[in-house]
Parts: C-alpha cells; structure tokens; sequence
C-alpha cells in the first residue's frame, strides 16, 4: 500500500488500529493522542495511535510504501511499534524505516517488556513528523467523525491533542460508535453501517449532538436500503446503504453543501477512503431509471462521488455510503486488472441489492420511470371506475363493488370510493413494477456459482453500459 | 327491423354486461391483480397473398390484451373507462349523443378524436354489439333522394313526393320503418357534387332509382341505410366514384366495409354494390378531355400499391384489381366531373345510361346462367326503358 503524505499514512495506521480492535470481537478502545511543541524550534507533532485490539502481524508494515518525493524534510520515516497478543507473555517493540525499500526494509526489534503473567493485548504505533497540530487534529477529527458510520459498537475512540507549552490547550474527544445503539455487537457490520448512516444523516454529517429536528421532524420517516455482494474467492465483500428522505426544503434553515447532489461516502477496509475510478464506472452503470433515478452527471469532490440528478422530486434527498472490505486481516491483494473488475462488479451488484430492498420495504418508493408513468393515471382510473358504480341505477349492483373494496354501501362518499380504487390500482402497479423487475433477473442467478456471477455481471455491465454512453458524452 | 321493444332489451343487455365488466375490474384490484382485458382485433383484409385467409368471415384474427403493465395499455383504458360512464349515462338515461359530443366532454383527457372512436370501437368488441347499439350517432352526413317514402320513428321522409330533392339519411336506422319504394336501383355516389348535379338534371324523373351520397368516405348511417335497402328492397346497387384511389377506396368501404370497423362489418358492407364507374378505361371510351386527366402522384401510387394487395380484390373481385392495375399502368387519374366537361348532362343523359344498360346486362347474363336456362333481355339501344329493367 503506498502513500504520498504522511496525514494520510496516520489514516491507514488509524484504519489498522481500528481493524485490530474490530477483530477482537472484545470491547477495544482506540487512542489517537497527538503532542506538539510550539517553542521548539522545528515544531513536530508526536502521535501514538494505540488499540487494545488483537495485536498486530509485522507484516502490514512490512508492506507500507511511501512515496518520497518532495516531502523529505517533514518526517524521517521512522515507525515505532510496540505490540501483544493475547497469548504473548512480552511486549515487543521494533522500529522500522519506511525510507528503506520494501525488499531490503529491515524491522529493528528493540528490548522487549515482560507483561508479568498480566493477560492483554494491544499494538501502540508511534510516529514524529512537522505539521500543524490544528492542521493535523482537523483532519484526524473529521476522519474519525466519518468512522463512526461504521457504528462497530465495540470500540471507542478517544482523541486526545496537545501543545505541552500552552498550559490548558489540552484537548480531549471520544468517539463512542454505540450511542443509542439499535444493534447488538455481533450484528453484521451492515446493520451497523446502516444505523451509523443514518445518524450521520440525522445529525448532518455528526455534526450533531443529536438528530436535526428541523430536518427530520420524524425521523422514522427515512426511507434506507442496504445490500451486500461478495466474492467469495477472494473474501472481498462491498456494502451499500442508500437513504432516502423527504426534506421541506422551504423552511429548511440547514443547507447541504452539496445541494441536490448525493454525495456518495465511501470506505475501505474500515476506513473513510477515496472513492476508486472502478466504484464512478461502477455508479455510472447502474440502471437508475429502473427505479425511476435519472442519472445525468458524476463527479468526484473531496475524494467522494457526487451524483447529480434530473427530475427529482423537490424535497427528496438520496445519500449513499459504500464500504468495501477484505474479510481476512491483513489484507489479500489480487492482481489490480481483474481487481478492478470485480470491484465494479461488486459496487453495481450491491448498490441494486440496496435499491431493491429500499423498494421492497417501502411501498411507492423508487418506482421505475415506467410505472410512475402508469401511476398517474390512478387518480382518473379510480374516478372512473368509482362513476360507473356509484352513479349505476342498479343499487344491488353498487352494494356488491363497495363490499369488494371493503367499503360499507350506506352512505359512502364518492372520495372515498376513488381513493380506495386508486390505492388498489397503485398497489398492483407496484407490484408489477417489483414482478417485472425480479422476472427480468431471474435468469442470471439461477446457479448459486461465483464463477457464473460474475461472468453474468460481466454481460449486464456491457448491456448497461450503452445506456450510459450518453452520460458519458 | 329492430323496433322499440327490441332495442330496449338490448340497452338493458349492455347495461349487464357494463355492470359485469366493472364486477370484474373491481374484483381483479380486490385480489390485489391487474385486470386483464381481451379485445378482439378484427380485419376486413389483408395482403398475405400466399396463404388462405378467413378475413371474409367474421371472426376474430388476434386479440390484444391490455393490462396496467404498460403506459400506452393504462391510457387507452383511461380513455375507454371513460367513454364507457357516459355511454352507461346515456343507456340509463336512453339518450343519444355523437362521438363528437364525447369527445367534448373530456378533450384534455382524450386528446383526440381519434382517440374517442377506438374507445367506441374497443367497447363494440368488448360488449359484441354495434355503435349505435351504444347509443352513439353520428350528426348524418350522408343525403338520399329519389322514389322512396318510409318513416323514421315518427318522422317521414317522403322523397317520392319530390324525387330530386335531398333529403339526409335518417341516423336512427334501426327505427327506420314502412320502407315504399318503386326503384328499379340504387345509385350511391361518391360526392355530394355528382348528387347534385344529378338532382338539377332531374336524374330520378328519368330513372326510377334512389341516389344516395355519404358525401367522401361514408358514415355509419349511410353504409346501415344502403345495406337496409338493399336488404329490403332486392333491387340491383350501383356505385360511382372518381377514378382515382381515394374513389377506389370509398368503393371498397361500402362494399368491403372498414378496416377500422372491421369487427361490425357483417352489419354494414354491401356486397351486392357494383362498381359502375369511373372505370380508367371510361376516359377513352367517353372521351374525357386531355386537360381533365390528371397525373398520379407519388403518394398515389402508393395508395395504388397497397390497395392492390387486398385480399378480398383477389378472392371476390378480380376484375376490379384489374382495373386498379390498369389505373397504376395509364398513370393517370379524373374526377366524375370531368364527363360534364363537354355538356353538363352528359353524365345523367349518357354517361350513367350506357353505364347502367351494360351492368344490367352482364347482371341478366350472371342470373341467367345461375338459372341454367336462356332469357331475353328487356334493354334496348338507345334511350333505357326503366320500367322495364328490374331483374327479379
């Protein structure tokens, strides 16, 4: 793994930290405690990452690269790692170089610590380099802000920072993932995903202590839909959560800064990340329009997706968080061109996942283009339908259509009548949309065969990529 | 002749058969269905010459099925459900009104009128009855003259009194009663020009006929009231057209009966119509002038074209196709009007005699041979003895 700056390598040994606790499956505690010097004369921020998690396998160092062109004087590539594992009866600590090539890159092992009999386990990374410590802290906070999404309810997080030359700077932040938690620590990290995006909706970004009332008046009312698709080859597995929500935008004092736009947030292996070429191709090819989505534009802003869209309606607001992991630990890494592909595959696979299920559990919600259509003639159909019995002379006639709807023959107003009609009408159209959609897919999924799948996600990617050829254009 | 009574019976039938067509809706959207409804299509033609067709005999050749899976499918329901509750008023409420009355009462809805006269036809189909059966008239366009008297519910239309003058044809034609006539035949005309020109040369005083005209492509009425008729009347049916494919296809319409209508067409074509003219080989042998001859247009051609491949030319009347074929070879098409280029009444004093003279005579000759024995002919040369004409 290569990095070009050394903010973004403390988000990778954050991210690690963060895998180790996770995999503990115990209740872990993250530490990021930066220290800085104002009166030194070079002034450097020291950080300790630290995790009571399991401890961790040489190897993820290892394998870090860093890019060292231009920014030699910041940092002098020194690692200090301290760490344990349960069974160990030691702490060990090394130190490693990152200057060094990888092939020839030694791991100095330091005088180890005796843990005298005590049973714990946990890693400690250490690294000293020139930054800002408000630069730094800003870009920490904002990164693990985006970790509480994950909402893995077993870690807390604490994020402590300070000048040791200005008394009282001393500041302190824990992120706890299980506040007002819905989930039970072994629930599939999906459910976690789920009920951590959506309090990232609540509360703008985490912005909140707590849910935006002004926003979300009820914030039941949110509309969420989630998939996961796996290739079980390689154990790379891609989460999507898709949110919809019906936002007054008229008395609405909080603006989003991306407007009507969704920003797609996207992690990796546990981490908020950059979203990958593979995952816009991905976005791009997916048959919005069979859930009545018209995708008209795709950029990429601060590393995430913005998704611009046309013809949605004026108070609806879609947010999309994908995660994308490894189910081993340390990661396996496959050769980058089928990588590719398959991650792609995956993004499609699991975003429809996430657009079905929203559909499936919300009656009227993402109906295709064509049954919108075939929706808007409900109200006339109902009217219609509701004249010819209620202004038939014949009352035996009447009193047998009421009793089909469930509706008592004295008295009825004609209203009522239509929009009973109206609903039955709308509720078969949604169901035929639903019908017609899994008829159309039954076919490719048919064998429960990796291989097959994803030679069958290969064919829809061409099919659907023509439609998406005007996009492009 | 449908009476009273009888169309009463037949109004409380479609009222049945409304209220089991929305029992039906109604329980499809109970059980949580799309309801699906047949229409029959039917044809009066096609152009598959190489295989036997049954386009002559009424039945049904497909049937669409219309489902609220598809958008084109939920707006033509839309539209029929709609003409369906008015037609429901007007049965329950036993009053007529035109297809443009309907369309005016929802013309946002239905766009078109076009889009009102499929729903009425759908509905024909979906309730096996006819148009006017739906209590659906058109405001009569057609106009008939000549020695003919009968009653129209109460009114007369008493056209032997005046026999030149023009009287509309009645629209209720199911209520047309106590039919007198002392015609030798039936003349239709394709334009209301040619009725007038025959009714200022008093063409009825020298032939004892009735002139009919549906003024262009005829209305329901006209074709019901030509068939009525010829049905009661057992008098021979003649048509003149243009020479030119839209006269063809107004022929083929009173005979053959409309694509459109195709699923009412036992009720309304006349098969015992013969084309009398104007024939391609009519502007030789009547010398029409040069001037009034008129090239084809491309567009005619093609009308031409597709007309020729008509099913029922091949299997019913060769001798037309051949004519249509003659019509494509000269490439040159005239109107009626341009036998009156010489003398005005050169079409009611000779035209349409000599034309007439030779139908009768190739009718005689046809029911002399049904009969397997000979007979004489009662027409001379020279100037027709009307009287003596009518071959019964």
């Amino acid at each position: 793994m290569e990095f070009s700056s050394v903010n973004t390598l403390c988000f990778h040994l954050i991210s690690s930290a963060f895998q180790r606790c996770r995999l503990s499956e115990q209740i872990c505690r993250l530490s990021v405690i930066l220290n800085s010097s104002s009166s030194s004369r070079h002034p450097s921020v020291q950080i300790s990452i630290s995790d009571t998690g399991i401890g961790s396998c040489l190897k993820e160092f290892q394998d870090l690269k860093f890019s060292w062109g231009g920014i030699t004087e910041n940092w002098d590539g020194m690692l200090r790692v301290n760490t344990t594992s349960i069974s160990d009866t030691e702490v060990y600590n090394y130190q490693i170089s990152l200057k060094e090539n990888r092939s020839s890159r030694r791991i100095n092992r330091l005088p180890s610590h005796q843990k005298n009999g005590a049973k714990f386990s946990g890693t400690e990374v250490l690294l000293s380099f020139v930054e800002s410590l408000d630069i730094l802290l800003a870009g920490v906070h904002s990164f693990l802000q985006k970790m509480l999404i994950l909402r893995i309810p077993n870690i807390a997080i604490q994020l402590v920072a300070e000048d040791c030359d200005v008394p009282g700077s001393r500041y302190e932040k824990v992120f706890l993932a299980n506040k007002s938690m819905q989930s039970p620590i072994l629930a599939l990290n999906l459910e976690h995903l789920k009920s951590g995006f959506e309090q990232y909706i609540l509360t703008h970004g985490n912005s909140l202590n707590s849910e935006c009332s002004s926003c979300f008046p009820s914030w039941e009312h949110l509309k969420v839909g989630s998939g996961r698709a796996c290739c079980t080859e390689n154990e790379l597995v891609m989460e999507a959560v898709i949110v919809i929500s019906d936002i007054s935008k008229d008395d609405n004092t909080c603006l989003r800064e991306s407007g009507d736009k969704t920003e797609v947030l996207y992690f990796k292996d546990f981490s908020p990340s950059t979203i990958p070429q593979s995952s816009m191709k991905a976005m791009k090819s997916v048959h919005w329009r069979k859930y009545g989505l018209n995708l008209v534009g795709i950029a990429q802003q601060d590393g995430c997706a913005l998704l611009e869209w046309e013809n949605l309606p004026k108070d609806t607001h879609i947010y999309i968080v994908l995660h994308s992991y490894h189910q081993q630990y340390p990661t396996v890494i496959r050769t980058p061109g089928k990588k590719f592909q398959m991650d792609r595959n995956l993004v499609k696979r699991s975003i429809k996942l996430s657009l079905d299920d929203l559909k499936e559990k919300h009656a009227g919600a993402l109906l295709s283009a064509r049954a919108t259509k075939i929706c808007s003639y409900a109200p006339d159909l109902g009217k219609t339908i509701a004249g010819l019995i209620l202004t038939s002379n014949d009352l035996e006639f009447q009193g047998e259509c009421l009793s089909l709807l469930g509706l008592q023959s004295q008295g009825v107003e004609a209203e009522i009548v239509e929009n009973r009609i109206k609903e039955r009408i709308v509720s078969v159209i949604e169901m035929n949309d639903k019908k017609d959609q899994k008829t159309r897919e039954a076919a490719p999924f048919l064998f429960d065969d990796n291989r097959l799948r994803e030679e069958e996600f290969q064919e829809i990617d061409e099919e659907e990529d023509y439609d998406m050829m005007a996009l492009e254009d | 002749m449908e009476g009273k009574r009888e169309r009463r019976s037949s109004q409380i039938e479609l009222l049945r058969k409304i209220k089991e067509f929305t029992r039906g809706l109604v329980d499809d959207l109970r059980n949580g269905r799309s309801p699906v409804i047949l229409i029959y299509r039917f044809r009066s033609y096609c152009t598959d010459f190489n295989s036997k067709c049954y386009c002559g005999s009424d039945l049904p050749c497909g049937k669409e099925v219309l489902t609220l899976c598809s958008e084109s499918h939920v707006r033509r329901l839309d539209v029929m459900l709609r003409v369906l509750l008015i037609i429901r008023q007007l049965l329950q409420e036993n009053k007529h009104s035109s297809k443009r009355d309907i369309y005016y009462m929802h013309p946002s809805v239905f766009l078109d009128q076009s889009a009102v006269d499929r729903a009425l036809n759908d509905i024909c189909v979906l309730m096996e009855c006819s148009r006017h059966n739906l209590n659906v008239v058109s405001a009569g366009k057609g106009l008939v003259m000549g020695w003919i008297r009968f009653f129209e519910g109460e009114r007369i239309f008493d056209c032997i009194s005046s026999p030149n003058k023009a009287y509309p044809v009645p629209v209720h034609v199911e209520e047309v009663r106590d039919i007198i006539s002392v015609a030798h035949f039936i003349l239709v005309v394709e334009k209301e020009s040619v009725f007038q020109r025959l009714a200022n040369d008093q063409f009825c005083n020298a032939s004892r006929c009735i002139v009919l005209t549906g003024r262009g492509y005829p209305d329901v009425p006209t074709r019901r009231f030509l068939r009525l008729l010829v049905d009661q009347l057992h008098i021979p049916a003649f048509c003149l057209v243009d020479c030119d494919p839209y006269g063809f296809d107004i022929l083929t319409t009173y005979r053959f009966g409309s694509m459109q209508m195709a699923y009412d067409t036992k009720y309304l074509r006349v098969p015992e119509l013969r084309w009398l003219g104007a024939f391609p080989s009519d502007a030789e042998k009547f010398y029409v002038p040069k001037h009034c001859l008129l090239s084809l247009t491309a567009e005619d051609k093609r009308r031409i074209e597709a007309m020729r491949l008509r099913c029922y030319l091949k299997s019913e009347v060769p001798e037309w196709r051949l004519e249509l074929e003659l019509m494509l070879q000269k490439g040159v098409k005239f109107e009626i009007e341009a036998f009156s280029a010489r003398t005005l009444s050169f079409l009611s004093e000779t035209y349409l005699p000599s034309k007439i003279q030779d139908e009768l005579k190739v009718m005689h000759l046809i029911a002399e041979s049904d009969r397997g024995k000979k007979s004489t002919l009662f027409v001379l040369e020279g100037r027709i003895p009307w009287e003596h004409c009518r071959l019964v």
